[in-house]
Protein backbone atom coordinates (compact mmCIF):
# COMPACT_ATOMS: atom_id res chain seq x y z
CA UNK A 1 0.00 0.00 0.00
CA UNK A 2 2.90 2.26 0.48
CA UNK A 3 3.21 2.50 -3.24
CA UNK A 4 -0.11 4.24 -3.59
CA UNK A 5 0.40 7.83 -4.46
CA UNK A 6 -1.88 10.27 -2.82
CA UNK A 7 -3.03 12.34 -5.73
CA UNK A 8 -5.02 14.73 -3.65
CA UNK A 9 -2.18 15.93 -1.51
CA UNK A 10 -0.85 19.40 -2.10
CA UNK A 11 1.79 19.70 -4.73
CA UNK A 12 5.20 19.89 -3.20
CA UNK A 13 6.67 23.35 -3.45
CA UNK A 14 9.63 22.14 -5.40
CA UNK A 15 7.53 20.63 -8.15
CA UNK A 16 5.29 23.66 -8.29
CA UNK A 17 8.00 26.11 -8.90
CA UNK A 18 9.32 23.80 -11.55
CA UNK A 19 6.00 24.04 -13.55
CA UNK A 20 5.54 27.75 -12.76
CA UNK A 21 2.39 27.28 -10.65
CA UNK A 22 1.46 29.39 -7.76
CA UNK A 23 0.72 27.49 -4.63
CA UNK A 24 -2.11 28.94 -2.63
CA UNK A 25 -2.80 28.53 0.93
CA UNK A 26 -5.76 26.19 1.54
CA UNK A 27 -7.90 29.00 2.91
CA UNK A 28 -7.23 31.14 -0.08
CA UNK A 29 -8.01 28.31 -2.41
CA UNK A 30 -11.37 27.73 -0.75
CA UNK A 31 -12.30 31.35 -1.10
CA UNK A 32 -11.37 31.26 -4.73
CA UNK A 33 -13.51 28.24 -5.45
CA UNK A 34 -16.52 29.65 -3.73
CA UNK A 35 -16.27 32.98 -5.51
CA UNK A 36 -15.74 31.17 -8.80
CA UNK A 37 -18.82 29.13 -8.18
CA UNK A 38 -20.84 32.20 -7.35
CA UNK A 39 -19.83 33.79 -10.57
CA UNK A 40 -20.67 30.81 -12.70
CA UNK A 41 -23.87 29.82 -10.99
CA UNK A 42 -25.89 32.91 -10.25
CA UNK A 43 -28.71 30.95 -8.74
CA UNK A 44 -26.46 29.76 -6.06
CA UNK A 45 -27.41 32.05 -3.30
CA UNK A 46 -28.95 30.32 -0.46
CA UNK A 47 -27.20 27.07 -0.80
CA UNK A 48 -23.59 27.33 0.01
CA UNK A 49 -21.11 26.12 -2.48
CA UNK A 50 -20.07 23.22 -0.33
CA UNK A 51 -23.50 21.87 -0.08
CA UNK A 52 -24.03 22.35 -3.77
CA UNK A 53 -20.79 20.61 -4.65
CA UNK A 54 -21.91 17.55 -2.87
CA UNK A 55 -24.01 16.79 -5.93
CA UNK A 56 -22.40 14.69 -8.47
CA UNK A 57 -23.14 16.59 -11.65
CA UNK A 58 -22.68 20.28 -11.93
CA UNK A 59 -23.57 22.04 -15.10
CA UNK A 60 -21.36 24.97 -15.39
CA UNK A 61 -22.12 26.68 -18.63
CA UNK A 62 -25.75 26.01 -19.41
CA UNK A 63 -28.05 27.70 -17.05
CA UNK A 64 -31.06 25.51 -16.79
CA UNK A 65 -34.14 27.56 -16.28
CA UNK A 66 -36.75 25.77 -14.40
CA UNK A 67 -39.99 25.46 -16.43
CA UNK A 68 -42.91 26.69 -14.56
CA UNK A 69 -45.25 23.74 -14.89
CA UNK A 70 -48.84 24.44 -14.17
CA UNK A 71 -50.04 22.26 -11.50
CA UNK A 72 -52.87 19.98 -12.48
CA UNK A 73 -56.17 21.23 -11.30
CA UNK A 74 -57.64 19.12 -8.67
CA UNK A 75 -58.73 16.23 -10.78
CA UNK A 76 -62.51 15.81 -11.08
CA UNK A 77 -64.41 12.66 -11.63
CA UNK A 78 -64.04 10.57 -14.73
CA UNK A 79 -67.05 9.94 -16.91
CA UNK A 80 -67.32 6.47 -15.60
CA UNK A 81 -67.45 7.69 -12.05
CA UNK A 82 -70.01 10.26 -12.99
CA UNK A 83 -72.16 7.62 -14.60
CA UNK A 84 -71.86 5.45 -11.56
CA UNK A 85 -72.91 8.33 -9.37
CA UNK A 86 -75.93 8.76 -11.68
CA UNK A 87 -75.13 12.39 -12.28
CA UNK A 88 -76.54 12.20 -15.80
CA UNK A 89 -79.88 10.92 -14.73
CA UNK A 90 -82.75 13.26 -14.22
CA UNK A 91 -84.69 12.60 -11.11
CA UNK A 92 -88.31 11.68 -11.47
CA UNK A 93 -89.56 14.71 -9.54
CA UNK A 94 -87.60 16.99 -11.84
CA UNK A 95 -89.09 15.59 -15.00
CA UNK A 96 -91.52 18.39 -15.57
CA UNK A 97 -92.08 20.08 -18.89
CA UNK A 98 -92.60 23.58 -17.48
CA UNK A 99 -89.32 23.36 -15.68
CA UNK A 100 -87.51 23.21 -18.98
CA UNK A 101 -89.44 25.91 -20.79
CA UNK A 102 -86.91 28.57 -19.73
CA UNK A 103 -84.21 26.36 -21.22
CA UNK A 104 -86.14 26.31 -24.45
CA UNK A 105 -86.47 30.10 -24.40
CA UNK A 106 -82.76 30.37 -23.86
CA UNK A 107 -82.14 28.07 -26.76
CA UNK A 108 -84.37 30.15 -29.02
CA UNK A 109 -82.44 33.24 -28.08
CA UNK A 110 -79.21 31.42 -28.74
CA UNK A 111 -80.30 30.34 -32.19
CA UNK A 112 -81.51 33.82 -33.06
CA UNK A 113 -78.15 35.23 -32.04
CA UNK A 114 -76.38 32.54 -33.97
CA UNK A 115 -78.30 33.23 -37.16
CA UNK A 116 -78.12 37.01 -36.84
CA UNK A 117 -81.71 37.62 -35.91
CA UNK A 118 -83.51 35.07 -38.09
CA UNK A 119 -85.34 37.36 -40.43
CA UNK A 120 -87.83 35.92 -42.89
CA UNK A 121 -85.50 36.72 -45.76
CA UNK A 122 -82.66 34.72 -44.24
CA UNK A 123 -81.34 31.98 -46.46
CA UNK A 124 -82.72 28.66 -45.26
CA UNK A 125 -79.43 27.06 -46.25
CA UNK A 126 -77.61 29.20 -43.75
CA UNK A 127 -80.04 28.41 -40.97
CA UNK A 128 -79.64 24.75 -41.70
CA UNK A 129 -75.89 24.86 -41.56
CA UNK A 130 -75.92 26.74 -38.31
CA UNK A 131 -78.47 24.44 -36.75
CA UNK A 132 -76.46 21.39 -37.67
CA UNK A 133 -73.57 22.61 -35.63
CA UNK A 134 -75.53 24.33 -32.92
CA UNK A 135 -76.05 22.99 -29.49
CA UNK A 136 -79.41 21.29 -29.44
CA UNK A 137 -80.00 21.20 -25.72
CA UNK A 138 -83.27 22.95 -25.14
CA UNK A 139 -84.56 22.61 -28.70
CA UNK A 140 -88.16 21.61 -29.24
CA UNK A 141 -88.03 18.72 -31.66
CA UNK A 142 -90.49 16.31 -33.17
CA UNK A 143 -89.72 12.90 -34.60
CA UNK A 144 -90.91 13.44 -38.15
CA UNK A 145 -90.03 10.09 -39.64
CA UNK A 146 -88.80 6.91 -38.16
CA UNK A 147 -88.38 3.30 -39.09
CA UNK A 148 -90.16 2.43 -35.90
CA UNK A 149 -93.67 3.87 -36.10
CA UNK A 150 -94.13 4.35 -32.38
CA UNK A 151 -91.43 7.02 -32.27
CA UNK A 152 -93.17 9.05 -34.94
CA UNK A 153 -94.75 12.19 -33.56
CA UNK A 154 -92.89 12.34 -30.26
CA UNK A 155 -92.48 16.00 -29.44
CA UNK A 156 -90.42 17.50 -26.66
CA UNK A 157 -87.50 19.51 -25.41
CA UNK A 158 -84.05 17.96 -25.69
CA UNK A 159 -82.48 17.66 -22.27
CA UNK A 160 -79.48 15.55 -23.03
CA UNK A 161 -77.64 14.54 -26.11
CA UNK A 162 -75.26 11.64 -26.26
CA UNK A 163 -73.55 10.01 -29.15
CA UNK A 164 -76.49 7.82 -30.03
CA UNK A 165 -79.60 9.14 -28.33
CA UNK A 166 -81.54 12.24 -27.46
CA UNK A 167 -83.30 12.40 -24.16
CA UNK A 168 -86.39 14.54 -24.53
CA UNK A 169 -89.14 15.56 -22.22
CA UNK A 170 -92.64 15.60 -23.64
CA UNK A 171 -95.57 17.79 -22.77
CA UNK A 172 -97.00 14.93 -20.75
CA UNK A 173 -93.95 15.19 -18.46
CA UNK A 174 -92.52 11.96 -19.71
CA UNK A 175 -88.83 11.51 -20.28
CA UNK A 176 -88.26 9.68 -23.54
CA UNK A 177 -85.06 8.35 -24.97
CA UNK A 178 -85.03 8.50 -28.75
CA UNK A 179 -82.23 6.96 -30.75
CA UNK A 180 -80.76 9.10 -33.48
CA UNK A 181 -80.38 6.18 -35.82
CA UNK A 182 -83.18 5.76 -38.38
CA UNK A 183 -85.05 8.88 -37.29
CA UNK A 184 -85.62 12.24 -38.91
CA UNK A 185 -86.19 15.11 -36.51
CA UNK A 186 -87.92 18.33 -37.33
CA UNK A 187 -86.90 21.50 -35.53
CA UNK A 188 -89.11 24.52 -35.80
CA UNK A 189 -87.96 28.01 -34.99
CA UNK A 190 -89.60 31.25 -36.07
CA UNK A 191 -91.25 29.66 -39.07
CA UNK A 192 -88.18 27.83 -40.28
CA UNK A 193 -88.69 24.10 -40.17
CA UNK A 194 -85.53 22.08 -40.47
CA UNK A 195 -85.37 18.36 -40.88
CA UNK A 196 -82.37 16.74 -39.31
CA UNK A 197 -81.35 13.25 -40.31
CA UNK A 198 -80.44 11.57 -37.07
CA UNK A 199 -78.42 8.85 -38.75
CA UNK A 200 -75.92 11.44 -39.93
CA UNK A 201 -75.79 13.09 -36.56
CA UNK A 202 -74.44 10.23 -34.56
CA UNK A 203 -71.69 11.94 -32.61
CA UNK A 204 -71.27 13.86 -29.41
CA UNK A 205 -72.49 17.42 -29.35
CA UNK A 206 -68.97 18.71 -28.86
CA UNK A 207 -67.60 16.73 -31.77
CA UNK A 208 -70.43 17.79 -33.99
CA UNK A 209 -69.67 21.47 -33.70
CA UNK A 210 -66.29 20.90 -35.32
CA UNK A 211 -67.48 18.42 -37.92
CA UNK A 212 -67.69 19.37 -41.53
CA UNK A 213 -70.94 18.23 -43.03
CA UNK A 214 -71.07 17.46 -46.69
CA UNK A 215 -74.08 18.04 -48.86
CA UNK A 216 -75.64 14.88 -50.18
CA UNK A 217 -78.25 14.49 -52.86
CA UNK A 218 -80.85 12.31 -51.31
CA UNK A 219 -80.75 10.15 -48.25
CA UNK A 220 -82.61 7.27 -46.89
CA UNK A 221 -83.27 7.78 -43.19
CA UNK B 1 -85.71 -14.70 -76.43
CA UNK B 2 -84.74 -13.35 -73.05
CA UNK B 3 -84.12 -16.12 -70.53
CA UNK B 4 -86.35 -14.29 -68.07
CA UNK B 5 -89.27 -14.54 -70.44
CA UNK B 6 -88.81 -18.22 -71.14
CA UNK B 7 -89.62 -19.30 -67.63
CA UNK B 8 -93.10 -18.62 -66.41
CA UNK B 9 -93.21 -16.79 -63.08
CA UNK B 10 -94.73 -18.56 -60.11
CA UNK B 11 -98.47 -18.97 -60.25
CA UNK B 12 -100.94 -21.07 -58.38
CA UNK B 13 -104.12 -22.76 -59.44
CA UNK B 14 -106.35 -24.59 -57.02
CA UNK B 15 -109.17 -26.79 -58.32
CA UNK B 16 -111.95 -28.17 -56.22
CA UNK B 17 -114.86 -30.41 -57.04
CA UNK B 18 -118.00 -30.35 -54.95
CA UNK B 19 -121.72 -30.17 -55.07
CA UNK B 20 -124.17 -27.37 -54.36
CA UNK B 21 -126.30 -29.84 -52.47
CA UNK B 22 -123.59 -30.49 -49.94
CA UNK B 23 -124.39 -28.95 -46.65
CA UNK B 24 -121.14 -27.17 -46.20
CA UNK B 25 -120.48 -26.02 -49.72
CA UNK B 26 -117.24 -24.15 -49.61
CA UNK B 27 -117.90 -22.08 -52.66
CA UNK B 28 -119.86 -19.46 -50.71
CA UNK B 29 -116.86 -19.01 -48.49
CA UNK B 30 -114.55 -18.58 -51.45
CA UNK B 31 -116.87 -16.10 -53.09
CA UNK B 32 -117.57 -14.09 -49.97
CA UNK B 33 -113.98 -13.67 -48.94
CA UNK B 34 -112.88 -12.46 -52.34
CA UNK B 35 -114.14 -8.93 -51.91
CA UNK B 36 -112.88 -6.82 -54.77
CA UNK B 37 -114.16 -8.12 -58.05
CA UNK B 38 -113.73 -6.23 -61.19
CA UNK B 39 -115.36 -8.36 -63.85
CA UNK B 40 -117.64 -11.35 -64.13
CA UNK B 41 -118.03 -13.24 -67.33
CA UNK B 42 -120.59 -15.94 -67.87
CA UNK B 43 -120.25 -18.54 -70.59
CA UNK B 44 -123.36 -20.46 -71.63
CA UNK B 45 -122.71 -23.03 -74.35
CA UNK B 46 -125.61 -23.95 -76.65
CA UNK B 47 -127.42 -20.77 -75.83
CA UNK B 48 -128.32 -18.00 -78.22
CA UNK B 49 -129.75 -15.48 -75.83
CA UNK B 50 -129.81 -14.96 -72.10
CA UNK B 51 -132.66 -16.64 -70.29
CA UNK B 52 -135.18 -14.13 -68.96
CA UNK B 53 -134.46 -14.58 -65.27
CA UNK B 54 -130.74 -14.23 -65.66
CA UNK B 55 -131.18 -11.21 -67.89
CA UNK B 56 -133.39 -9.40 -65.45
CA UNK B 57 -130.98 -10.28 -62.67
CA UNK B 58 -128.03 -8.84 -64.59
CA UNK B 59 -129.95 -5.73 -65.54
CA UNK B 60 -130.98 -5.18 -61.95
CA UNK B 61 -127.49 -5.35 -60.48
CA UNK B 62 -127.61 -1.71 -59.52
CA UNK B 63 -124.58 0.48 -59.50
CA UNK B 64 -121.43 1.40 -57.65
CA UNK B 65 -119.98 4.73 -56.58
CA UNK B 66 -116.81 6.64 -57.11
CA UNK B 67 -115.89 9.27 -54.54
CA UNK B 68 -113.09 11.62 -55.49
CA UNK B 69 -110.41 12.80 -53.07
CA UNK B 70 -111.82 11.24 -49.97
CA UNK B 71 -109.56 11.68 -46.92
CA UNK B 72 -108.95 8.43 -45.15
CA UNK B 73 -109.97 9.79 -41.77
CA UNK B 74 -113.60 9.82 -42.90
CA UNK B 75 -113.62 6.08 -42.36
CA UNK B 76 -112.61 6.21 -38.75
CA UNK B 77 -115.27 8.61 -37.49
CA UNK B 78 -117.72 7.13 -35.04
CA UNK B 79 -120.62 8.19 -37.22
CA UNK B 80 -119.33 6.38 -40.27
CA UNK B 81 -118.61 3.26 -38.32
CA UNK B 82 -122.09 3.24 -36.84
CA UNK B 83 -123.88 4.04 -40.05
CA UNK B 84 -122.05 1.86 -42.49
CA UNK B 85 -119.58 -0.58 -41.01
CA UNK B 86 -121.73 -1.96 -38.24
CA UNK B 87 -124.47 -2.76 -40.70
CA UNK B 88 -121.95 -4.73 -42.68
CA UNK B 89 -121.29 -5.56 -46.30
CA UNK B 90 -119.71 -2.22 -47.07
CA UNK B 91 -116.85 -2.35 -49.55
CA UNK B 92 -114.41 0.38 -50.46
CA UNK B 93 -111.33 0.23 -52.62
CA UNK B 94 -108.95 2.97 -53.64
CA UNK B 95 -109.19 3.64 -57.34
CA UNK B 96 -106.36 4.31 -59.77
CA UNK B 97 -103.71 3.44 -57.24
CA UNK B 98 -101.06 1.05 -58.38
CA UNK B 99 -100.28 -1.54 -55.79
CA UNK B 100 -96.59 -1.74 -56.61
CA UNK B 101 -95.75 1.94 -56.50
CA UNK B 102 -98.52 4.00 -54.92
CA UNK B 103 -100.25 3.90 -51.60
CA UNK B 104 -103.42 1.88 -51.70
CA UNK B 105 -106.25 1.34 -49.25
CA UNK B 106 -109.32 -0.78 -48.96
CA UNK B 107 -112.10 -1.38 -46.50
CA UNK B 108 -113.28 -4.93 -46.02
CA UNK B 109 -116.85 -5.77 -45.01
CA UNK B 110 -115.42 -7.21 -41.80
CA UNK B 111 -114.54 -3.67 -40.75
CA UNK B 112 -110.84 -3.98 -41.43
CA UNK B 113 -109.12 -1.03 -43.00
CA UNK B 114 -106.15 -2.25 -44.99
CA UNK B 115 -103.43 0.13 -46.08
CA UNK B 116 -100.64 -0.89 -48.35
CA UNK B 117 -98.16 1.96 -48.22
CA UNK B 118 -94.71 2.58 -49.54
CA UNK B 119 -91.75 2.90 -47.21
CA UNK B 120 -91.60 6.68 -46.99
CA UNK B 121 -95.26 7.03 -46.18
CA UNK B 122 -95.04 4.31 -43.58
CA UNK B 123 -92.20 6.05 -41.82
CA UNK B 124 -94.16 9.27 -41.66
CA UNK B 125 -97.51 7.76 -40.81
CA UNK B 126 -96.59 6.32 -37.46
CA UNK B 127 -98.98 3.39 -37.53
CA UNK B 128 -97.82 -0.09 -36.78
CA UNK B 129 -97.73 -2.40 -39.76
CA UNK B 130 -95.96 -5.35 -41.22
CA UNK B 131 -93.38 -5.56 -43.92
CA UNK B 132 -94.84 -6.56 -47.20
CA UNK B 133 -94.14 -10.19 -47.95
CA UNK B 134 -93.11 -9.50 -51.50
CA UNK B 135 -90.81 -6.51 -51.28
CA UNK B 136 -87.60 -8.41 -50.68
CA UNK B 137 -85.04 -8.08 -47.93
CA UNK B 138 -85.04 -4.32 -47.81
CA UNK B 139 -88.68 -3.54 -47.30
CA UNK B 140 -90.07 -0.91 -49.63
CA UNK B 141 -93.70 -1.56 -48.85
CA UNK B 142 -95.65 -2.03 -45.68
CA UNK B 143 -99.00 -3.57 -44.96
CA UNK B 144 -101.11 -1.99 -42.23
CA UNK B 145 -104.30 -3.57 -41.03
CA UNK B 146 -106.62 -1.68 -38.69
CA UNK B 147 -109.72 -3.22 -37.19
CA UNK B 148 -112.29 -0.44 -37.15
CA UNK B 149 -114.88 -2.53 -35.34
CA UNK B 150 -112.53 -3.15 -32.44
CA UNK B 151 -114.20 -2.43 -29.11
CA UNK B 152 -111.07 -0.65 -27.90
CA UNK B 153 -111.49 2.00 -30.56
CA UNK B 154 -113.86 4.30 -28.68
CA UNK B 155 -113.23 8.02 -29.18
CA UNK B 156 -111.33 8.63 -25.95
CA UNK B 157 -109.01 5.68 -26.21
CA UNK B 158 -105.33 6.12 -26.87
CA UNK B 159 -105.61 3.85 -29.85
CA UNK B 160 -108.25 6.00 -31.48
CA UNK B 161 -106.46 9.25 -30.68
CA UNK B 162 -103.30 7.94 -32.25
CA UNK B 163 -105.13 6.73 -35.34
CA UNK B 164 -106.94 10.02 -35.70
CA UNK B 165 -103.77 12.00 -35.18
CA UNK B 166 -101.84 10.11 -37.85
CA UNK B 167 -104.59 10.21 -40.42
CA UNK B 168 -105.79 13.75 -39.77
CA UNK B 169 -102.69 15.67 -38.74
CA UNK B 170 -99.55 13.72 -39.47
CA UNK B 171 -100.13 12.37 -42.92
CA UNK B 172 -103.58 13.16 -44.37
CA UNK B 173 -103.86 10.47 -47.02
CA UNK B 174 -106.40 10.99 -49.76
CA UNK B 175 -107.70 8.53 -52.27
CA UNK B 176 -110.35 8.17 -54.91
CA UNK B 177 -112.58 5.45 -53.59
CA UNK B 178 -114.88 2.95 -55.18
CA UNK B 179 -117.85 2.18 -52.97
CA UNK B 180 -120.25 -0.68 -53.04
CA UNK B 181 -122.85 -1.53 -50.49
CA UNK B 182 -125.06 -4.55 -50.53
CA UNK B 183 -127.59 -3.16 -48.12
CA UNK B 184 -129.01 -1.00 -50.84
CA UNK B 185 -129.77 2.45 -49.67
CA UNK B 186 -128.38 4.70 -52.30
CA UNK B 187 -129.37 7.94 -50.68
CA UNK B 188 -127.32 7.20 -47.56
CA UNK B 189 -124.03 7.19 -49.41
CA UNK B 190 -125.00 10.28 -51.35
CA UNK B 191 -126.06 12.28 -48.33
CA UNK B 192 -123.28 11.14 -46.04
CA UNK B 193 -120.56 12.00 -48.51
CA UNK B 194 -122.31 15.05 -49.93
CA UNK B 195 -119.23 17.14 -49.13
CA UNK B 196 -117.28 15.16 -51.68
CA UNK B 197 -117.69 14.50 -55.32
CA UNK B 198 -119.79 11.33 -55.49
CA UNK B 199 -120.61 9.76 -58.81
CA UNK B 200 -122.79 6.80 -59.47
CA UNK B 201 -121.75 4.34 -62.15
CA UNK B 202 -123.87 1.58 -63.66
CA UNK B 203 -122.30 -1.76 -64.47
CA UNK B 204 -121.02 -2.16 -67.99
CA UNK B 205 -122.55 -5.18 -69.65
CA UNK B 206 -121.29 -6.55 -72.91
CA UNK B 207 -122.42 -9.76 -74.51
CA UNK B 208 -121.44 -11.69 -77.59
CA UNK B 209 -122.72 -14.81 -79.23
CA UNK B 210 -119.96 -17.07 -80.47
CA UNK B 211 -120.82 -19.24 -83.46
CA UNK B 212 -119.49 -22.72 -84.17
CA UNK B 213 -117.31 -22.99 -81.15
CA UNK B 214 -115.31 -26.06 -80.21
CA UNK B 215 -116.24 -26.91 -76.64
CA UNK B 216 -114.45 -29.43 -74.43
CA UNK B 217 -116.41 -32.35 -73.06
CA UNK B 218 -116.63 -32.22 -69.29
CA UNK B 219 -117.79 -34.84 -66.86
CA UNK B 220 -118.48 -33.56 -63.41
CA UNK B 221 -117.17 -36.74 -61.78
CA UNK B 222 -113.78 -36.67 -63.41
CA UNK B 223 -111.79 -33.72 -62.19
CA UNK B 224 -108.67 -35.18 -63.70
CA UNK B 225 -110.36 -36.21 -66.92
CA UNK B 226 -110.27 -39.55 -68.69
CA UNK B 227 -108.34 -39.90 -71.87
CA UNK B 228 -110.74 -39.87 -74.79
CA UNK B 229 -113.86 -39.37 -72.66
CA UNK B 230 -113.55 -36.03 -70.95
CA UNK B 231 -111.15 -33.16 -70.37
CA UNK B 232 -109.33 -32.48 -67.14
CA UNK B 233 -110.19 -29.48 -65.03
CA UNK B 234 -106.73 -28.00 -65.20
CA UNK B 235 -106.68 -28.28 -68.96
CA UNK B 236 -109.74 -26.22 -69.67
CA UNK B 237 -108.91 -23.33 -67.36
CA UNK B 238 -106.87 -21.58 -70.00
CA UNK B 239 -109.46 -22.28 -72.63
CA UNK B 240 -112.19 -20.74 -70.46
CA UNK B 241 -110.17 -17.56 -70.19
CA UNK B 242 -109.56 -17.42 -73.90
CA UNK B 243 -113.23 -17.90 -74.75
CA UNK B 244 -114.50 -15.32 -72.31
CA UNK B 245 -112.09 -12.82 -73.85
CA UNK B 246 -113.21 -13.78 -77.32
CA UNK B 247 -109.88 -15.13 -78.44
CA UNK B 248 -109.78 -17.49 -81.37
CA UNK B 249 -108.76 -20.96 -80.26
CA UNK B 250 -108.50 -22.65 -83.65
CA UNK B 251 -104.77 -22.35 -83.80
CA UNK B 252 -102.49 -24.68 -85.69
CA UNK B 253 -99.43 -26.22 -84.15
CA UNK B 254 -97.17 -24.15 -86.37
CA UNK B 255 -98.78 -20.86 -85.47
CA UNK B 256 -96.16 -18.35 -84.39
CA UNK B 257 -98.19 -16.32 -81.88
CA UNK B 258 -100.25 -18.94 -80.18
CA UNK B 259 -100.77 -22.65 -80.32
CA UNK B 260 -103.64 -22.73 -77.85
CA UNK B 261 -106.36 -25.13 -78.93
CA UNK B 262 -109.50 -26.40 -77.41
CA UNK B 263 -108.50 -29.42 -75.31
CA UNK B 264 -109.41 -32.89 -76.51
CA UNK B 265 -112.05 -34.39 -76.61
CA UNK B 266 -114.30 -31.63 -77.84
CA UNK B 267 -117.58 -31.11 -79.62
CA UNK B 268 -118.68 -28.45 -82.00
CA UNK B 269 -121.25 -26.17 -80.46
CA UNK B 270 -123.47 -24.12 -82.73
CA UNK B 271 -123.48 -21.07 -80.57
CA UNK B 272 -122.34 -19.95 -77.14
CA UNK B 273 -123.33 -16.90 -75.19
CA UNK B 274 -120.66 -14.86 -73.39
CA UNK B 275 -121.79 -12.08 -71.12
CA UNK B 276 -119.28 -9.87 -69.33
CA UNK B 277 -120.20 -7.51 -66.51
CA UNK B 278 -117.59 -4.95 -65.51
CA UNK B 279 -117.64 -2.75 -62.46
CA UNK B 280 -117.20 -3.03 -58.73
CA UNK B 281 -119.16 -6.20 -58.10
CA UNK B 282 -119.81 -7.36 -54.57
CA UNK B 283 -119.65 -11.03 -53.57
CA UNK B 284 -123.36 -11.03 -52.74
CA UNK B 285 -124.20 -10.19 -56.33
CA UNK B 286 -121.96 -12.96 -57.55
CA UNK B 287 -123.68 -15.43 -55.26
CA UNK B 288 -126.99 -14.33 -56.75
CA UNK B 289 -125.59 -14.89 -60.23
CA UNK B 290 -124.45 -18.37 -59.27
CA UNK B 291 -127.88 -19.09 -57.91
CA UNK B 292 -129.35 -18.03 -61.24
CA UNK B 293 -126.94 -20.31 -63.07
CA UNK B 294 -128.11 -23.23 -60.94
CA UNK B 295 -131.70 -22.39 -61.75
CA UNK B 296 -130.74 -22.19 -65.42
CA UNK B 297 -130.37 -25.97 -65.38
CA UNK B 298 -133.86 -26.46 -63.95
CA UNK B 299 -135.08 -26.86 -67.49
CA UNK B 300 -133.21 -29.42 -69.57
CA UNK B 301 -130.43 -27.86 -71.59
CA UNK B 302 -128.29 -29.14 -74.44
CA UNK B 303 -125.02 -28.39 -72.75
CA UNK B 304 -124.27 -30.10 -69.45
CA UNK B 305 -122.35 -27.18 -68.00
CA UNK B 306 -122.00 -23.40 -67.85
CA UNK B 307 -119.21 -21.33 -66.39
CA UNK B 308 -118.75 -18.13 -64.50
CA UNK B 309 -115.41 -16.41 -64.23
CA UNK B 310 -114.64 -13.65 -61.73
CA UNK B 311 -111.62 -11.39 -62.00
CA UNK B 312 -110.36 -9.56 -58.97
CA UNK B 313 -108.90 -6.07 -59.15
CA UNK B 314 -105.27 -6.43 -60.10
CA UNK B 315 -104.37 -3.54 -57.83
CA UNK B 316 -106.36 -4.39 -54.76
CA UNK B 317 -104.25 -4.71 -51.59
CA UNK B 318 -105.81 -8.06 -50.71
CA UNK B 319 -106.92 -11.09 -52.65
CA UNK B 320 -108.77 -13.59 -50.49
CA UNK B 321 -109.59 -12.57 -46.95
CA UNK B 322 -106.76 -10.38 -45.68
CA UNK B 323 -104.07 -12.06 -47.66
CA UNK B 324 -101.68 -9.63 -49.16
CA UNK B 325 -101.79 -9.23 -52.88
CA UNK B 326 -99.02 -7.96 -55.11
CA UNK B 327 -98.82 -7.08 -58.75
CA UNK B 328 -95.50 -8.44 -60.04
CA UNK B 329 -96.36 -9.00 -63.72
CA UNK B 330 -100.11 -9.19 -63.97
CA UNK B 331 -101.65 -9.06 -60.52
CA UNK B 332 -104.02 -11.88 -61.36
CA UNK B 333 -106.39 -13.03 -58.70
CA UNK B 334 -109.41 -14.75 -60.11
CA UNK B 335 -111.69 -17.67 -59.66
CA UNK B 336 -114.01 -19.44 -61.96
CA UNK B 337 -116.86 -21.76 -61.38
CA UNK B 338 -118.05 -24.47 -63.71
CA UNK B 339 -121.64 -25.32 -62.89
CA UNK B 340 -122.97 -28.71 -64.01
CA UNK B 341 -126.55 -29.69 -64.62
CA UNK B 342 -126.42 -32.24 -61.80
CA UNK B 343 -125.74 -29.55 -59.18
CA UNK B 344 -122.05 -30.39 -59.11
CA UNK B 345 -119.54 -27.65 -59.51
CA UNK B 346 -115.83 -27.18 -60.04
CA UNK B 347 -114.16 -24.14 -58.68
CA UNK B 348 -110.79 -22.82 -59.78
CA UNK B 349 -108.88 -20.34 -57.68
CA UNK B 350 -105.89 -18.77 -59.35
CA UNK B 351 -103.31 -16.27 -58.24
CA UNK B 352 -100.15 -14.81 -59.69
CA UNK B 353 -96.66 -14.54 -58.29
CA UNK B 354 -97.10 -12.07 -55.45
CA UNK B 355 -99.92 -13.79 -53.68
CA UNK B 356 -100.53 -16.26 -50.98
CA UNK B 357 -102.08 -19.62 -51.78
CA UNK B 358 -105.83 -19.24 -52.13
CA UNK B 359 -107.88 -20.76 -49.30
Amino acid sequence: MSHVIDIYKTLPLKDATEFGLEIQAPKKANAFVSSFMKRCLPNLKKVTADEFLERKAVVLEHVHKKKKRKRNKSKGLTSKERREMKLFEIKADQQRYEMFLPLHDLWKQYIRDLCNGLKPETQPQMVQNKLLKADLHGALVMVFKSKCPSYVGLTGIILQETKHVFKIITKEDKLKVVPKLNCVFSVEIDGFITYIYGSKLQMRASERSAKKFKAKGSLDL
Amino acid sequence: MLPVLQTCPRHLLVCEKSSFLQNRARYTNHVETHCFNYAVSILLPECGHLPGKLKSMIDGLGSYYLVKDLPLHEFITQEFRDKFLKKGLFYALSYNTRIDQDNAACLLPTGKLILSVEKDTYEELGLQGKQSLYSGKKATRYFISIDLLDDGLYPDSNKFQRLRWSLVEKKPLKFDFLFAWDILDISTINTYFSKYNVKEYPFKISSTVLKDLLCPVLKSRDLNGKGGESCSAAGIFEWLGAVSNNIDCNNQAYNFTSTLCCPDPNVLVEQAYVCTITGFITPLKILQLIQQLREYFDEPKLSPWASLMVHGFADSPVSWREREHGFFKGGENLYSLVVFNNEDYWIYLAVGTHDDCPP
